[in-house]
């Protein structure tokens, strides 16, 4: 696949180009997927991060030509896709140890957020 | 006539390797929601008509599009997290407020760093703010910003002397100093924090100077002394009592609401002897003057 890496630098300090972006854009997609799991399917967090997930990976499956997939994705580069993978992959984790979709923990005692406090 | 006073700024755009693109992408928030309609990243503003009759330029420009994304990520965010938010707010200057419980500090930061539609990876500013009169005195302040989202949001929570709360030097290395500048000037500890010192006061400083109840000249007075050669620490003397001031203009700006003035020692001689000084009040004032 010549047509697979095109440039020669992403002109971002510390940011090397991917070699294989398709590859690992699935591999993390497929483990933010399977991690969601763990969170209730009735969570707003998963539903919104599934979407967000699954949409992403569709223009991965479904375009082979990187420029083509980053213009389709807009969000960036493709090797900054795939560091926001790794940090949503990071971040559903998190929320799935605090149990982010519960009930507010507890309300703010009155006046708490009055401003002024006259 | 509002929409024509509106201006629509100029989209930044950013030089890459393979030519120009639009920098201002907008989140993909699902369509599923029914809450939330975006606006195509595709779509252009709607062109301007400010030409010909500029704003006067000292009215604020209300910048819509960029004020309803933030209405509308407040509410994504409180949708996402509801154990921690507890209240979304617009401040007067269209910045989004996010109010949270300070249990779920840390969690909210990394899901507003981590989050692919938040992406706040910026850390602008920490700091907080003593209202003695609240269960809660000192009320956290967080300020984050969003390259890629070209946003900013303000994440507040609230504690008190007595109860620590989660440091975020985990997620933000700039939150190291900032979090001891906190615990320096207020005393509000942080938990996990690899190296709580002050950082602003000098060496032995004791107190937390931004604290409402710290006296404003502070405790002690710092000088050179010439015979012991070295700087001495002393506790601080006043050369002069508190005074006490008559902030009532003598010029009787209002000479209708005179007696609405608090002058206690008057209204303490008028209790007692009502029956000398009554009559005489009106013209007593009015001739002093």
């Amino acid at each position: 696949m010549a047509s697979k890496i095109l440039k020669a630098t992403t002109n971002l300090t510390g940011m090397a180009v991917s070699k294989d972006p398709h590859y690992a854009l699935k591999l993390l997609y497929g483990k933010i997927l399977r991690d969601l799991k763990k969170i209730p399917a009735t969570a707003t967090y998963r539903k919104y991060t599934e979407d967000i997930i699954n949409t992403r990976l569709g223009h991965v499956e479904s375009e082979t030509n990187i420029a083509r997939l980053e213009r389709k994705i807009n969000c960036g580069q493709i090797e900054e896709v795939i560091v926001q993978a790794e940090n949503e992959l990071m971040c559903v984790r998190r929320m799935a140890m605090n149990n982010v979709w519960e009930p507010l923990a507890s309300q703010a005692p009155p006046n708490q957020w009055k401003w002024p406090i006259a | 006539m509002a929409s024509s006073l509106i201006r629509h700024f100029a989209r930044p755009v950013l030089i890459t390797g393979k030519g120009l693109f639009s920098a201002a992408t907008q989140r993909s928030i699902p369509a599923s929601s029914i809450l939330f309609h975006r606006t195509q990243a595709t779509a252009t503003p709607p062109a301007s008509t400010t030409t010909t009759n500029a704003p006067a330029p000292n009215l604020i420009r209300v910048n819509v599009e960029q004020r309803k994304a933030l209405v509308d990520f407040g509410q994504y965010v409180a949708e996402c997290l509801p154990r921690f938010v507890q209240h979304v707010q617009m401040s007067s200057t269209n910045e989004l407020e996010i109010l949270i419980h300070p249990d779920g500090l840390f969690s909210v930061i990394a899901f507003l760093k981590d989050h692919t539609n938040a992406q706040f990876s910026s850390l602008a500013d920490i700091t907080a703010i003593d209202v003695p009169t609240r269960t809660y005195r000192f009320e956290l302040v967080y300020n984050l910003l969003s390259l890629r989202f070209n946003s900013r949001v303000r994440v507040k929570t609230y504690t008190d002397e007595m109860t620590p709360v989660a440091s975020i030097c985990d997620l933000y290395d700039a939150a190291n100093w900032m979090e001891r500048e906190v615990w320096d000037m207020y005393g509000v500890y942080f938990t996990n924090h690899p190296d709580l010192r002050r950082i602003l006061t000098d060496y032995g400083f004791e107190g937390h100077p931004m604290r409402k109840d710290f006296p404003l000249p502070g405790y002690t007075e710092v000088r050179y002394d010439e015979e012991q050669r070295r700087v001495v620490i002393e506790p601080i003397e006043l050369t002069q009592d508190y005074r006490k001031f008559d902030l009532s203009t003598p010029w009787e700006t209002f000479p209708k609401f005179r007696n609405a003035v608090h002058d206690d020692a008057k209204q303490r001689q008028e209790s007692k002897t009502p029956e000398l000084s009554k009559p005489s009040t009106g013209s007593n004032t009015e001739n002093k003057k």
